[in-house]
């Protein structure tokens, strides 16, 4: 997880210090990234203070080890206490006790488990008919989703500007458009293609009207099948329990089954291999509303999708590590894909930020960013219209949350302070968007 | 084995049981009747006894009771203490010949409340108290009330205690055997206190209102009147005996819960949960069934219905009405009552709830993996996986019930008892519930069996109080291999 970290904040030019007791490890993030490495264990005050822990803004402590963890963040705070510290703790047991860590222990800021992450971004696909991206800002009242745009949609072809003719009423704000694996800021006089992968802002309640543009329906989900019975498969079986939707898991290690037979009550454990056609069949596999392929080999998910797609599941979602696929995954036919290192990332982003930002998300491909944030009022976007303040290139306004309402923004819009907005930035942009959202005095 | 040790353990436990037989003659000194006498004699025979395999087999104290010889110590201890407790009767102006009187008494320890005095008015106060309050003692358990009070059966505790307590997975409330033991019998005689005032302030006079309770609490079902609770015929008293029959029938350990301020206790409990809708169930069918054939008002038919079936599913036996001239369907719910029994823990007799329900889930995980052939379940009891060496010994249990039950009732029809008889008494002594059909319906007794009979059914109850591994053991060759 280290690793995809490093990489993101690597491309926006920040000093990493990767520290790390695996040789293979250490030399794989050398040769790949630009960053500085040490050898040895993050929870020793040695490695930690060679590696210059006084002068970092923030401490990442998320090795395998929960334990670990909450040590490098002890020993992180005795050596250098105004550092910010984030530990990640992947036990369930946990869980409760987040907040209250956060709140009484004084050597951690911050808990993060991406695995949590992982399971409502699941969730949030599940309850979007057709998204392949979904984002949620304002405690999920403003969704961020992306859909794929096809040849028998009525918007395939379409001008922007034109757009609310052909609709008749508020366009959704549309803010970027992936073609070709290169992400667009569309403007006015740009035209909607077919194979356009489409990232729309839409308020929670309208998203069903949004998206029966793109010749989305909601179809619920009754039946689910997870193949996969790790952390996320268990999470994920236990959140789809308690919304009372019925659900089998496959797992291949007999171990795993007995402890998660033990632990849900009423998911079906089977025991078996997910790609194993028989199995599938015997489980009613055509009966399925969507099959979610979660192990560890993301080769094996994808054909367990796509095996589950042949035999007749409706949808599937798979997760898949490595970015060096997603271009694939739709000319294989596979829509929806799950990502845990971008989890990851959209986790540890908001508090890597600054400014008084409360979320971040990273779009597939990590070339883009929603950021949103609270506008301070020493900020520069405070008290002119919208057409005024220079925003850097690459970077939009795309929504304005003021007390219970939500704004689509127009050239003459004004942000007042303490309204929350959502900025939509490429990768390039964000630097400058962190310069403009954090508070000028905070330096003096 | 050590059998000096497990003799001397056993010549504490007589001495100090010789003791409490102050208790009814004090009571038998008050009402001046003639069971003063026999008390006294059997009183010194029992103490007496007890003190000479005392003294006689006198060992070291050991440190530690093997599983064993818990059993040996608890299946010997109560056959010990039925027989010394039937010397009252024998003495006494209540039974005419030894077995009956040893009938008389493991019946009550054993909390079955199956009875050969046929005309019970006739019986002494003292002997009577006597009848109650050795259910009393047996409801709890005499054992675990040693392990709380005596402070020499302090090591190896827990052995004994399992191999008496009725449930197929021991709770401990605390971390020591002792405090858990004293807390049962707290929580027992607390209710029991309870009972009694409410009964007290029904209009009962207080030697009946502590001779029913102590035959309510532990399940038992012994009365001081010819006619049984019917005597009383009050909607008080029965709503009252109802309630308590029902407590006696949930798991103390929940009352303890309780008591300690977790009011919901009872709903959360899967078990008790179980044993309640069952219930609830089952009175609802009876007073259905019993409702125009046999009464003709609503309330009547669910008040009696409602008390019989509370009765015999908590392995009381109390009765209010002749179930016998019930309908035939009425009757058959009231025989699978008998081996359906209460909850586990309780001071009820029967399989138990736990066992029925675990059997019912094993039963459903088979269907289940016939659908599904791979998949992995695991049977649960309020969302914990049960282990499998419970689940065995659950199985293992129900079927030696069966077997047991079965292979008893062919014995006592060869004896010479009819088939409806043989079938009912059988089952009502290995469930300690006490009346059965025919014979020893609610209206009848147990004089009538034949002599071999009795000592059958003796058997059965000690069988089916101590959850049959405890006695059965002793048979099995194994045990006693060096």
């Amino acid at each position: 997880m280290g690793f995809h970290i490093a990489s993101h904040l690597a491309l926006e030019n920040k000093d990493v210090v990767v520290i790390d007791n695996n040789p293979e490890a250490t030399r794989r993030i050398s040769d790949n990234l630009d960053v500085q490495i040490f050898m040895g264990s993050g929870s020793s005050p040695v490695v930690l203070e060679e590696a210059g822990i006084q002068q970092s803004e923030i401490i990442l402590a998320v090795t395998n080890s929960d334990e670990t963890n909450l040590v490098a963040c002890l020993v992180a705070n005795i050596l250098s206490p105004s550092t910010k510290k984030l530990a990640r703790l992947r036990d369930a047991d946990f869980d409760e006790y987040h907040r209250i860590f956060r709140e009484h222990a004084p050597h951690i800021d911050t808990i993060i488990n991406p695995e949590i992450e992982v399971v409502k971004t699941i969730y949030r696909m599940m309850s979007v008919p057709g998204a392949v991206d979904v984002g949620e800002f304002a405690d999920g009242r403003i969704k961020f989703v992306g859909v794929n745009l096809e040849d028998e949609s009525r918007l395939a072809g379409v001008q922007l500007s034109d757009l609310p003719d052909i609709i008749g009423k508020a366009r959704p704000l549309i803010a970027a458009v992936v073609r070709e694996d290169e992400l667009i800021i569309p403007r006015g006089n740009d035209r909607l293609e077919s194979g356009d992968l489409v990232y729309f802002i839409s308020e929670e309640d309208k998203l069903l009207d949004t998206l029966s543009l793109f010749n989305k329906y909601d179809q619920p989900v009754n039946r689910a099948l997870i193949i996969g019975g790790g952390r996320i498969g268990f999470r994920l079986a236990s959140l789809l329990e308690e919304n009372s939707i019925y659900c089998k898991i496959i797992e291949q290690k007999p171990d795993r089954c007995a402890y998660l037979a033990e632990r849900l009550n009423k998911a079906i454990v089977l025991h078996g291999d997910g790609s194993d056609q028989g199995l599938l069949a015997e489980e009613n596999i055509q009966d399925m509303d969507i099959v979610i392929t979660l192990t560890k080999d993301e080769e094996t998910n994808i054909l367990a999708s796509l095996l589950a797609k042949r035999m007749g599941a409706r949808k599937s979602i798979t997760r898949i590590s490595k970015f060096s696929y997603f271009p694939l995954m739709d000319a294989i036919g596979l829509e929806q894909v799950v990502s845990p290192r971008l989890s990851a990332i959209n986790t540890i982003l908001q508090h890597i930020r600054k400014g008084k930002v409360l979320s971040a998300i990273s779009i597939k491909g990590e070339q883009a960013e929603l950021i949103e944030a609270v506008a301070l009022e020493t900020s520069e976007i405070v008290a002119k219209p919208l057409r005024n303040i220079s925003f850097p290139k690459g970077a939009m306004v795309a929504g304005i949350i003021r007390k219970e309402n939500i704004i689509i923004p127009s050239g003459d819009s004004v942000i007042e302070p303490d309204d929350r907005v959502i900025i939509f930035a490429r990768r390039e942009a964000i630097p400058k968007i962190e310069k403009i959202l954090a508070v000028k005095l905070e330096y003096f | 084995m050590r059998w000096r040790y497990i003799l001397n353990i056993i010549g504490i436990l007589i001495f100090f049981f010789g003791l409490t037989m102050i208790l009814p003659l004090l009571v038998g000194l008050y009402y001046q009747d003639q069971s003063v006498i026999p008390f006294l004699k059997s009183m010194g025979i029992t103490v007496v006894c007890g003190l000479l395999l005392y003294l006689i087999f006198k060992s070291e104290k050991a440190e530690v009771i093997s599983q064993r010889e818990g059993m040996a110590i608890v299946a010997v201890g109560w056959t010990a203490v039925g027989l010394f407790g039937a010397l009252p009767f024998y003495l006494g102006n209540g039974c005419h010949s030894f077995v009956d009187a040893v009938f008389e008494s493991v019946s009550g320890f054993t909390t079955t409340g199956a009875s050969i005095l046929t005309n019970i008015a006739a019986v002494s106060k003292g002997l009577l108290f006597w009848r109650s309050f050795i259910q009393w003692l047996g409801g709890m358990g005499i054992i675990v009330l040693s392990v709380a009070i005596l402070p020499f059966i302090g090591v190896g505790g827990m052995q004994l205690y399992k191999a008496e307590v009725p449930s197929p997975v021991p709770d401990k409330l605390k971390p020591r055997i002792r405090d858990t033991a004293m807390i049962l019998w707290k929580v027992y005689a607390l209710i029991s206190l309870a009972e009694t005032i409410l009964l007290m302030l029904g209009g009962m006079g207080l030697y009946d209102a502590v001779c029913h309770t102590f035959t309510t609490m532990p399940t038992g079902g012994f009365s001081t009147k010819n006619g049984s609770i019917a005597h009383f015929d009050s909607v008080y008293f029965d709503s009252v005996f109802i309630f308590f029959m029902l407590m006696a029938g949930i798991n103390f350990s929940l009352h303890y819960q309780m008591i300690k301020g977790k009011p919901l206790v009872f709903w959360k409990d899967s078990e008790c949960r179980f044993f309640l809708c069952t219930v609830l169930l089952l009175v609802i069918v009876v007073s259905i069934n019993v409702y125009g054939s046999v009464y003709e008002t609503i309330g009547n038919a669910f008040r009696y219905g409602a008390f019989q079936v509370v009765s015999i599913i908590t392995t009381t036996g109390f009765a209010t009405a002749d179930y016998e001239k019930w309908p035939a369907m009425s009757q058959l719910i009231l025989l699978l009552c008998m081996f359906f029994g209460a909850s586990a823990g309780s001071t009820g007799g029967g399989m138990k709830c736990l066992r029925i329900m675990l059997c019912f889930k094993y039963c459903y995980r088979e269907l289940f993996t016939l659908i599904h052939p791979h998949a992995v379940t695991q049977i649960k009891i309020g969302g914990k996986a049960v282990p499998d060496d419970v689940m065995r010994s659950v199985v293992g249990f129900l079927a030696l019930y069966m077997g047991l039950f079965a292979l008893s009732a062919v014995m006592l029809a060869g004896i010479g008892v009819d088939f409806r008889t043989s079938f009912a008494a059988v089952a009502a002594s290995v469930g300690n519930i006490g009346p059965g059909f025919g014979l020893v319906g609610p209206a009848d007794n147990y004089a009538q069996i034949p002599f071999w009979g009795k000592w059958l059914l003796i058997w059965c109850m000690l069988l089916g109080r101590l959850e049959i591994f405890t006695v059965i053991i002793l048979v099995v060759p194994e045990f006693w291999r060096k």
